[in-house]
């Protein structure tokens, strides 16, 4: 694993816990160290309620940690204020699920991309115009569309203006939070595409990549990081997670995706019942409850080791050094 | 063997005060009893609305059905009163949907839901201690854990998982002979989706029901039906065995559906995109509706083209294909 020192977004340790009215605690995300270095793109896949999206949002500072520390290049992002925040602000950007809901609907696509520039840099008048109408041009929306309002926008086109927006302001963190789960297969196509061209374009940003489809993680991430009830369960390699994966967590989420090839498939571990909520995290490991390997004594009682796989895959399990592939 | 349903010729439009709109436009569809069918489309396809306008669920105003004929195991079905078309469904004919946590009251107990479905869908004929036993065993039959605690459970102590499968329990107490399923996995996460597709594939084998099961997802399809009908614009562009449509789809549309679909285990370098937006449909094409975004369309694609078979138990909507199967062959 990198060392802090030369990652674009370093997570150590990060807690984010909620605590209810009744007294409860939801503890949405529970111990989670992360590391991306500059230019790469990770996915952090997991079902409702792992606490993928938490993990972003704090990353970002939109949700305040527990515990922990978040660091995004030099910066100390749990503790920023003043000037450093407005530089964070800057720096680290984020687009959302649903493009509609995220863009105001009395404001042109021209001002909303160019809302960012006009608080943060001194761009204005023509210069201004031009910036925008150059970002928005490179994300395929050619300049008929600037004068126009969200609603007169295919929700394709409108997750590309809350891409040229978030580009505009030329940031090294992209967070993306399910950006193409409300869209159709063939608009959805297009925005992977646009997503994958600017790691040749923008080799420098780095992409936080947050989903639940695996076939999308695979298509457009490096790394990924698989979650379950707030921690980390398995990471490494896109290729040898998803050839090789050691926790029976990931197994089982693999050989749940539909496949679109006719046949059933033979190699399927079926998982029964449902994720535990996570104000009551089942003890030892959390995934016990539902794992087909885990072994009474030790799973129940002892959370799991990280066990490493070599080349930075790594797995939260006791028995991942013993998982083969079939 | 005669179809269980057999839609010809379905057309129904929406009167807007924009004009009119072809939601659906001269569909024909046979579904054989104990078959199951994907029909796949993205949004604004038609795909909901046509199974929903068969079973008369779509409210008449706006909509109007122009032409065509619907019949179920040869009993047709526009035109019937409401009170006849209630007897049909829900004991003929069942759905279930996108998210079941609409489709249950909130305030009453899952149990006596389900008994006041089974009654009502007997016409009354079964009392309510036959009834709960049925519900039981139908709760047993969709492996919900605990049927007798979640008898007594309300909704929103149930996960979205559980929900489905009562939904499905209740869908199925009937014993109906076909299913409509209008993406009913949509709402669930991986894992959880995995489990109520196994049940359905479980479900459709055991009792010889007939399905449609309505998703934009070809992986979806691929896990439960044996045959697919890709819609587009309101048509039936391409309907096929499931392995005609994975391995040789001839329709440009379904091509390139497929083509731009990420695959988990296999490393795909560049997706292809379907350029373009959908049809106008108040102001539909006379040809082919698919022709403005379709990177091989020609003159012909001007005219409308009918569904014609290209293979066994494969018909296609494309000028591409003229030639392969004689007129008259298109409704085998």
């Amino acid at each position: 694993m990198s060392e802090t020192s030369d990652a674009m977004l370093a997570i150590r340790d990060l807690k984010v816990h909620f605590p209810l009215a009744n007294g409860q605690v939801v503890r949405a995300v529970d111990g989670v160290s992360l590391t991306l270095r500059p230019g790469e793109t990770v996915g952090l896949v997991g079902e409702s309620g792992s606490g993928k999206t938490t993990v972003g949002k704090t990353a970002l500072r939109l949700v305040p940690a527990t515990d922990g520390e978040i660091r995004i290049g030099e910066l100390d992002v749990l503790n920023a204020s003043g000037r450093d925040l407005r530089r964070l602000r800057r720096k680290a950007q984020i687009i959302f699920q649903d493009p509609h809901s995220s863009l105001n609907p009395r404001m042109t696509i021209r001002r909303a991309v160019a809302e960012g520039l006009i608080l943060n840099t001194s761009l204005r008048g023509r210069a201004l115009r031009e910036k925008v109408s150059e970002t928005l041009i490179a994300m395929g929306l050619p300049p008929q569309f600037h004068d126009r309002f969200p609603h007169e926008l295919s929700g394709g086109q409108k997750q590309r203006v809350c891409i040229a927006r978030a580009l505009v302001l030329d940031p090294d963190l992209l967070v993306l939070d399910e950006p193409t789960s409300a869209l159709d297969v063939s608009v959805q196509a297009q925005i992977l595409g646009v997503l994958k061209d600017l790691r040749a374009e923008r080799p420098s940003l780095t992409q936080l990549f947050i989903s639940h489809n695996l076939a999308v993680i695979r298509f457009l991430c490096q790394r990924v990081a698989v979650m379950y009830l707030g921690k980390i369960v398995e990471e490494g390699p896109v290729e040898q997670v998803f050839s090789d994966p050691r926790h029976p967590y990931t197994r089982a989420l693999l050989s749940a995706v539909p496949v679109p090839e006719a046949g059933r498939r033979p190699d399927r571990t079926r998982l029964t019942g449902d994720i535990p909520s996570p104000t009551a995290v089942p003890k030892g490991c959390a995934f016990h409850t539902r794992c087909p390997v885990a072994r009474k004594g030790l799973c129940d009682t002892t959370p799991p080791p990280r066990v490493a796989a070599g080349g930075g895959h790594a797995a939260l399990c006791h028995f991942a050094g013993e998982m083969q592939t079939t | 063997m005669a179809p269980l349903l057999d839609i010809r010729d379905l057309s129904l439009v929406f009167d807007t005060f924009d004009g009119t709109y072809h939601a659906i436009d001269k569909v024909s569809l046979q579904l054989k009893p104990g078959e199951a069918l994907g029909l796949v489309g993205e949004t604004g396809c038609g795909k909901s609305v046509l199974t929903r306008a068969a079973f008369g669920l779509v409210p008449v105003p706006p909509a109007r059905i122009t032409s065509g004929s619907v019949r179920l195991d040869g009993r047709e079905l526009l035109g019937l009163s409401d009170r006849a078309l209630r007897g049909i469904r829900g004991s003929e004919v069942a759905m279930i949907f996108q998210d079941p946590m609409t489709y249950l009251n909130p305030v009453f107990r899952v149990g006596t839901q389900l008994v006041d479905a089974i009654r009502a869908q007997s016409g009354g004929r079964i009392g309510k201690a036959e009834a709960k036993s049925i519900a039981l065993d139908m709760l047993d039959k969709v492996h919900l854990p605990n049927p007798d605690r979640q008898f007594r459970a309300y909704p929103h102590e149930l996960s979205g998982g559980m929900r489905q499968r009562v939904l499905i329990a209740m869908a199925l107490a009937a014993k109906p002979k076909l299913l409509i399923a209008d993406e009913p996995t949509t709402a669930l996460d991986v894992t959880i989706q995995a489990q109520i597709l196994d049940l359905m594939a479980e479900l459709v084998e055991d009792l010889g029901l007939a399905m449609i099961m309505i998703s934009h997802d070809l992986g979806v399809v691929a896990q439960v039906c044996s045959r697919v009908a890709v819609m587009y614009a309101g048509k039936i562009v391409e309907d096929a065995p499931i392995g005609r449509i994975f391995d040789a789809p001839a329709h440009p549309y379904t091509q390139g559906l497929l083509a731009a679909l990420p695959h988990p285990f296999k490393p795909v370098d560049r997706l292809a995109s379907i350029p373009g937006t959908l049809p106008d449909l108040l102001h539909p094409p006379a040809g082919c509706r698919f022709a403005g975004r379709c990177a091989q369309a020609h003159a012909a694609c001007a005219a409308p083209v009918p569904l014609r078979a290209v293979g066994p138990q494969h018909r296609v909507a494309c000028t591409l294909y003229e030639d392969a199967a004689p007129e008259g062959a298109a409704h085998v």
